[in-house]
């Protein structure tokens, strides 16, 4: 049985469906990370889960018993809010020990629950401050103590990190992995941030308008998206597109042009893809990092250098292809983004060349699902090297 | 540019305080009125009394000024406190529901904040007289506190609307019920809100005539206002003693006012929004 | 992890027994109880008191009688007649317009002083003119028949000293003097309010909009005209709005100077309704009267929330 499980759930706000018939489950002690752009309906999703929302349809279980209509309070579950949501006129203990004081526990047993709490965040020091007097990390550490006193059956984050600054990010993302293999516990939890979800979670459901696009591991999503969207969304930078025609298939192979760009593709689909029609538009997807420096029998895109990122081990390029462009690139432009884990001496306007080798490339057809992946993720990185 | 700078500099200091004396002239010579005796008064409006006096203050006093102030002060309070706890409560309902008839009953809130007392005199008159509440202090607190309501749901509405919600959600994870999130989270967090609207209300309460004058008759109830406009009647040329008994009418709210201006001014302040 | 004792007590016996828990009805309970009173004080203090005093205006009663008379739209036409009806609305409309210019007008430019043209010592003088305000204006109203007194008073013997001989019949008792003698008593008291409410607006004015007026080349009155005053349209709609409403509800002021004397020269339609109702016992007209002010004043209140929502 599923620790929470999601069935055939549907949130409607007047005429606007904000959660499509969604449905997953989740095993115990999994990280699950809900992604997506903003109104996707995944904080939507996550609130109808806390019993902030009432949910139009579909039940929400925990422990197989069915909690879409109890309380908030009922449901077993302790929610990590954005903007932390601590009670401003209360102390860090009454703060992290007032659902126990309502529930009507015995005070030792809520300073019990409190110091453990604490012990496990080490903000024992904290306890007797106002979250005034705390810092953004504190305040956010209080937030997650105040739900593991409660010892829900699950935890909820929403946005958690969002209010921090990139190196406190980056030092509580450490901090909330550690967290989940020292309680074991549960999680689910919201964001919008690609590389949240790439870092923390055991799972990642990519939601889209409403629905589930995907669920899987990072790498299975990474790897193998299901369709455009997927393939667009987990990456940063983003995966460049380039808009192409299907010509002749053959043998599980599909040729590809695109205009601007010499020869054709020959790219291996996957097994029991649908090869698309000749003359049918697909989109050839190239992670940043598969640019090649030398001819594999595919493309070759000569341009120049609009803008060059040094990150010291590594390197970002975007590159003016000229006539050629990415469609939905991250620039905007239509540059080319071409990441290399090396240091480039190079400024802007300089030429540069690269290649997209057939074997290394995804391939969307005409409805965007993916048709092809790239034939081999490590050799892919091994080139690089 | 320094000289010139100067020349406005005075310019506008004369003319804040040629108004500043303009409202402070007719206070303080009603403080020095109240120590002349009669004939002081009459030979000589301007002049300082030859000597210090008090007694003025003590025949007023003998009218029943201290009853006076005690009778104001406590419909003041209890008013206040109504005003208070029964808009907040309302407001807060209003303020987190998006139901049509809960916005229709808002806005009927508003409209209540247009009428003036005047325009419904006779018949509030009749309603309270008939229901036999004239003459209780208790009784003038309800259509007080009714009065109050209206502008103090409007004040704190606003006041909720940007009180964060999270707060309200995490307190629903943690337990509460609707009317505990309101006394456990809401109410100690809206302090601010409070004193602004407890200040306002207070202020005009204190200063209430004319439910005053027509509910309360008899001389031991009498507030403030009704209770100084009597002075006149009573003491037909005794200006001194008229004048003493608004000088203890009127020097208490002043002293309040000026220690705690900075509350006063913001709460007043917040009828402009 | 997990206590057992405070799991229990917080998943609850109730969703696990699957008893159905009324949140609704629970909803219903709450929403009756915060919000009953306001609604019952309200209604029985404000609503019905003004639908009754619209039933009230189409009969002819006392205070004490219990003879109704249907009059129909009889009180409305005795106001039409009425040269003190008229005179009353004029008398308010008088105070209507001069309180804008005095209290309004003077408040924004002490405001704009005290905002910006002070080094030093704005709050000491925003505390004394703003404290009028909060004395009572029957205070106010008997401080001001005393200094306006023909015997005692102090303008007079100011007036004298000068060499200049006050009017005859005394400053309240003049019927040509007297209404005008009322809007500078209404100006002491009111001008301190209106500058907070105006102070509180330009202090909301950001300092770099002035910074950059005046790279541009704005300082000064150029600066007041063309960045100031723009900033603050509303609050000085509202101001005026305010004061309008002010003018229309005045009574303390009057029935403790003049009582709407001498021969109706101050009456205004709050007096006026008094008058009718309580020393008369008119209480039919009264309502009538009360009507046409509560007309008026419920379209400014509403034309104010208009405003106010917009700004």
């Amino acid at each position: 049985m599923p620790h929470l499980e999601i069935k055939n759930l549907v949130k409607k706000y007047g005429d606007f469906t904000a959660v499509k018939d969604v449905s997953f489950a989740v095993e115990q002690g999994e990280f699950v990370v809900m992604v997506g752009p903003s109104g996707c309906g995944k904080s939507t999703l996550l609130r109808s889960i806390a019993g902030l929302e009432e949910i139009s349809s579909g039940e929400i279980c925990i422990n197989g018993r069915d909690i879409s209509r109890d309380e908030p309070s009922d449901r077993g579950v302790a929610m990590v809010f954005q903007n932390y949501a601590l009670y401003p006129h209360m102390t860090v203990r009454q703060n992290m020990g007032f659902a126990l004081k309502i529930a009507g526990a015995p005070k030792r047993e809520v300073n019990e629950a409190v110091e453990r709490a604490a012990a496990i965040l080490r903000i024992q020091e904290q306890l007797d401050k106002r979250p005034k007097a705390l810092s953004g990390g504190q305040k956010q550490r209080v937030a997650i103590g105040r739900a593991i006193t409660r010892s829900p059956d699950v935890f909820l984050f929403d946005e958690p990190l969002s209010n921090l600054d990139a190196a406190l990010r980056s030092q509580m993302r450490i901090e909330l992995g550690r967290l989940h293999t020292e309680l074991g516990a549960t999680m689910v939890y919201v964001t919008h941030d690609q590389t949240e979800a790439m870092t923390m979670a055991s799972r990642i459901v990519v939601l889209h308008d409403g629905i589930i696009e995907q669920i899987g591991t990072p790498l299975d999503l990474y790897n193998e998206p299901h369709n455009r969207f997927v393939a667009g969304f987990l990456g940063s930078p983003r995966m460049n597109f380039i808009e192409a025609r299907a010509e002749q298939s053959r043998e599980g192979m599909v040729s590809v042009s695109a205009p601007g760009l010499d020869g054709s593709l020959r790219i291996k689909l996957k097994a029991g893809a649908d090869a698309p029609a000749p003359g049918e538009k697909v989109t050839v997807g190239v992670r940043p990092e598969a640019f090649g420096e030398h001819d594999a029998g595919g493309w070759t895109i000569k341009g120049s250098i609009a803008v060059i990122e040094s990150l010291g081990r590594e390197t970002l390029v975007y590159l003016d292809g000229g006539q050629v462009r990415a469609t939905d690139s991250e620039s905007h432009e239509g540059y080319f983004a071409v990441h290399r884990t090396r240091q480039i001496t190079a400024r802007h306007g300089d030429g540069l060349t690269v290649t997209v080798d057939p074997n290394a490339v995804f391939l969307f057809g005409p409805d965007d699902e993916t048709i092809a992946f790239p034939q081999s993720h490590h050799s892919i990185i091994h080139n690089q090297v | 540019m320094g000289s010139r700078f100067r020349f406005v500099n005075v310019v506008l200091y004369g003319a804040v305080s040629l108004w500043s004396l303009f409202v402070l002239l007719p206070l303080v010579w009603m403080v020095i009125a109240s120590s002349k005796t009669r004939r002081e008064i009459f030979l000589d409006p301007l002049g300082l009394p030859a000597q210090f006096r008090l007694d003025a203050f003590e025949r007023a006093w003998s009218v029943g000024m201290g009853t006076f102030l005690f009778n104001s002060a406590i419909i003041t309070f209890f008013s206040v406190i109504v005003i208070v706890v029964v808009s907040g409560m309302a407001a807060y309902v209003l303020a987190r529901s998006d139901n049509k008839w809960m916005q229709l009953v808002y806005l009927m809130i508003v409209a209540g904040f247009a009428v003036p007392v005047q325009a419904v005199l006779v018949p509030l008159f009749q309603m309270v007289s008939e229901a036999g509440m004239l003459n209780s202090r208790a009784a003038i607190v309800l259509p007080y506190a009714a009065y109050g309501v209206p502008f103090t749901t409007i004040l704190f509405y606003a006041f909720f609307l940007d009180f964060p919600r999270e707060l309200e959600e995490a307190a629903r994870l943690d337990g509460c019920g609707r009317l505990q999130i309101f006394f456990r989270i809401i109410l100690p967090l809206s302090g601010p809100a409070i004193a602004s609207a407890a200040i306002f209300q207070a202020v005009f309460i204190w200063n209430e005539f004319v439910l005053a004058l027509l509910m309360l008759t008899k001389p031991a109830l009498k507030t403030l206002p009704v209770g100084i406009l009597q002075l006149t009647g009573e003491f037909t040329a005794d200006w001194p003693a008229i004048m003493a008994g608004l000088s203890i009418a009127v020097l208490p709210i002043l002293l309040i006012f000026i220690l705690a201006q900075k509350y006063f001014v913001r709460s007043l302040a917040g009828l402009g929004k | 992890m997990m206590t057992d004792a405070a799991k229990t007590s917080l998943t609850g016996d109730r969703g696990r027994s699957g008893a159905p828990r009324s949140a609704k009805s629970a909803n219903a309970i709450s929403t009756s109880v915060l919000l009953g009173p306001a609604l019952l004080l309200c209604g029985v203090f404000i609503v019905v008191p003004a639908i009754l005093a619209i039933f009230g205006s189409f009969f002819d009663f006392g205070i004490t009688s219990q003879n109704w008379e249907f009059v129909g739209l009889g009180n409305y036409g005795r106001a039409a007649s009425d040269p003190v009806f008229w005179i009353a609305l004029r008398n308010n409309l008088i105070i209507v317009v001069g309180s804008i210019i005095l209290q309004v007008g003077v408040g924004t430019i002490l405001a704009a002083i005290l905002d910006r043209g002070l080094p030093s010592g704005s709050t000491i003088f925003r505390t004394i003119i703003f404290a009028p305000m909060v004395v009572s204006s029957v205070a106010i109203a008997i401080i001001w028949l005393v200094i306006l007194d023909p015997n005692v008073g102090a303008l007079n013997a100011v007036i004298k000293q000068i060499g200049l001989t006050p009017p005859a019949l005394g400053w309240l008792g003049d019927p040509n003097i007297a209404i005008w003698m009322i809007l500078i008593i209404a100006m002491w008291q009111f001008t301190g309010f209106m500058m907070v409410l105006i102070l509180a607006g330009l202090q909301g004015i950001p300092k770099e909009l002035y910074e950059a007026a005046s790279l541009d080349g704005a300082r000064g009155l150029k600066a007041f005209w063309y960045i100031t005053l723009p900033s603050i349209r509303n609050i000085l709609i509202v101001a005026v709005l305010i004061t309008t409403i002010g003018g229309f509800k005045v009574f303390d002021l009057i029935y403790a100077t003049t009582q709407g004397g001498p021969a109706n020269a101050t009456q205004v339609l709050g007096t006026y309704i008094y008058q009718q109702a309580f020393n008369l016992g008119n209480m039919g007209y009264a309502d009538a009267i009360s009507v046409v002010l509560l007309l008026i004043a419920v379209a400014l209140g509403w034309l104010q929330l208009q405003i106010s929502r917009r700004a």
